[in-house]
């Protein structure tokens, strides 16, 4: 079952600004979807169209069967959000945050507690729980952004730009917390500007660019999609990047007489796979070039 | 009903909390409608003034209050981005309202209640004078909450949401007769401060309580002008404020 079926959805803000042109897809349920564009591309304006914060202007998407423009009320029992840069109150606590987030959820005191227990420490947040968050490091505060999303147990979880300002540790958490979820049926829509996390998370990426799909498919389509190949570095130990040899080999043959070659001649051999990074400015370079 | 009132109450605790927690904040908040009081009280001679500008007192405390929402909600949906999480939610627009007054209401009540007390222990007053106090007052309070949560879900400069309440809090609030006699304004002037709500309120106030004597109509007109108020800034919420985005 389709968790998230989108047709046609475009934006036009009142001020004119044109943020999305008909921009189509389907999500499975249990996957991570990752929307991927440079700034201002429009991954937030369809994210929260589909979090039903912001009306579309033309299109119909139904998230988990629901309307997102006439059946926002059951819909929004089975999501949750991470805003982009939401930031918690400074004079508030961790703890705060999460244990009245659970309260204005409907949990009852004991069951606050005890989900404010478990969130806190899943995020490994609760050995700072006391800490006002205008004490915390910028990542922890994200930290506590996102334990006030995974209250509800929600069927899906929206997460704009969600690791930004975490450090690689704590990244690694996120995405530890996001594949739990996964696991257990919850689709996740996630937008980020960093290519290696969509690429360990994305099960499905649409790239957008100046409001249009310019890509939607898997990330090992969208690497082949580019024609961007694997590269093999030969370079002899001790000298420096200049000195190396970068060949992209077009044959199994290649390969190994390239390895027979760098062992001959004493030099490492690196694999380099192509990255997600190389297929997203193949796609959303496009505008780069025609802003220069 | 239980589960919205529940919602309203911790999303008002949760803007009023870090004020709680912090008590010094709260005081400072309490003597911003007390300074005229307390400026009045060592300037003017007699006890009827220093009662009209503790009567202006509370009518003003919670106006300020109510105002004060334009600044909450704006803060919530453009730099906390919390309206976000809520709308996203199941938590409905009316709870989300209602919580931040609720919190304007915990935050106006310490200031409130002394003056209260102090109007108690200078003045004679009667049951029903208090009474009317606190009803006017919690009329205009109302009215500003509704005017304030428009204020602050439809605009989109920080500049504006900051300045906005405070000149509305100026012109509304400490200009009008609220603090001091209408009486003591030149009779040219007088329909003019006529035009705030805040002086109905405040001289009905002062009526009830036995500080001025006004003709009948004029208690009508006083009563009609509040709740007319209060209709305006209901509909003016229910076209401009902003639950989900255009």
């Amino acid at each position: 079952m389709d968790a998230i079926s989108a047709a046609g959805i475009g934006k036009t803000y009142p001020k004119g600004v044109v943020a999305l042109i008909d921009v189509s897809f389907k999500v499975e349920k249990g996957s991570v979807f990752c929307l991927l564009g440079r700034n201002g591309a429009g991954k937030t304006t369809l994210l929260r169209i589909l979090a039903t914060q912001l009306r579309p202007t033309t299109g119909k998407a139904e998230v988990l069967g629901f309307d997102v423009s006439t059946r926002t009320l059951p819909l929004r029992e089975k999501i949750a959000v991470v805003p982009q840069e939401a930031r918690p109150l400074m004079m508030l606590s961790a703890y705060d945050h999460i244990y009245y987030m659970c309260r204005i959820r409907g949990l009852g005191d004991s069951q606050a507690k005890a989900r404010t227990q478990e969130i806190m420490t899943e995020l490994e947040l609760w050995e700072h729980k006391d800490k006002l968050t205008a004490d915390l490091s910028g990542g922890l505060r994200q930290r506590v952004i996102i334990g006030m999303a995974l209250i509800p147990k929600a069927e899906l979880i929206f997460l704009d730009e969600p690791s930004i300002g975490l450090d690689p540790l704590g990244r690694r958490i996120i995405w530890q917390i996001i594949r739990k979820m996964t696991r257990v049926g919850v689709t996740v829509v996630l937008t980020t500007h960093y290519m290696d996390e969509a690429e360990n998370l994305a099960d499905k990426l649409l790239i957008i660019d100046k409001g249009r799909t310019v890509f939607f498919g898997t990330v090992d389509e969208a690497k082949a999609a580019t024609g961007a190949e694997m590269k093999m570095i030969l370079q002899k130990p001790g000298t420096t990047t200049l000195d190396r040899e970068v060949i992209v080999p077009k044959s199994e043959q290649e390969i190994v007489e390239t390895v027979q070659r760098g062992i001959r001649e004493g030099k490492h051999v690196t694999f380099k796979p192509p990255t997600l990074e190389e297929a997203f400015i193949h796609f959303a370079g496009g505008s780069i070039e025609e802003e220069t | 009903m239980k589960r919205r009132l529940s919602e309203a109450f911790y999303i008002g605790m949760l803007d009023i909390l870090p004020l709680l927690r912090d008590p010094m904040i709260l005081i400072m908040i309490s003597l911003i409608s007390f300074m005229p009081v307390i400026f009045i009280g060592l300037m003017a001679s007699g006890t009827a003034i220093a009662v009209q500008s503790l009567i202006g007192a509370v009518v003003l405390t919670l106006f300020f209050g109510g105002i004060q929402v334009a600044q909450s909600s704006y803060f919530n949906k453009h730099w906390f981005r919390f309206q976000d999480i809520y709308v996203a939610s199941p938590v409905r627009p009316v709870s989300y309202a209602m919580g931040l007054s609720i919190s304007t209401i915990i935050g106006a009540l310490p200031a409130t209640l002394i003056a209260v007390a102090i109007l108690v222990f200078i003045w004679p007053v009667s049951v029903l004078g208090i009474v009317m106090l606190v009803a006017v007052s919690l009329l205009l309070w109302a009215s500003t909450v509704f005017l304030g949560f428009t204020l602050g879900s439809s605009l989109k400069d920080t500049r504006k949401a900051n300045s906005i309440p405070q000149v509305l809090g100026f012109v509304l609030g400490f200009m009008p007769p609220v603090y001091y006699p209408l009486s003591v304004l030149p009779v040219w002037l007088q329909p003019i401060a006529m035009l705030s709500p805040t002086t109905h309120a405040a001289q009905l106030a002062k009526y009830y309580l036995g500080l001025i004597a006004i003709p009948e109509w004029q208690v009508i007109v006083g009563w009609t002008y509040l709740f007319g108020f209060l209709g305006l800034m209901v509909m003016l919420a229910k076209r401009w404020s902003k639950w989900v985005d255009p």
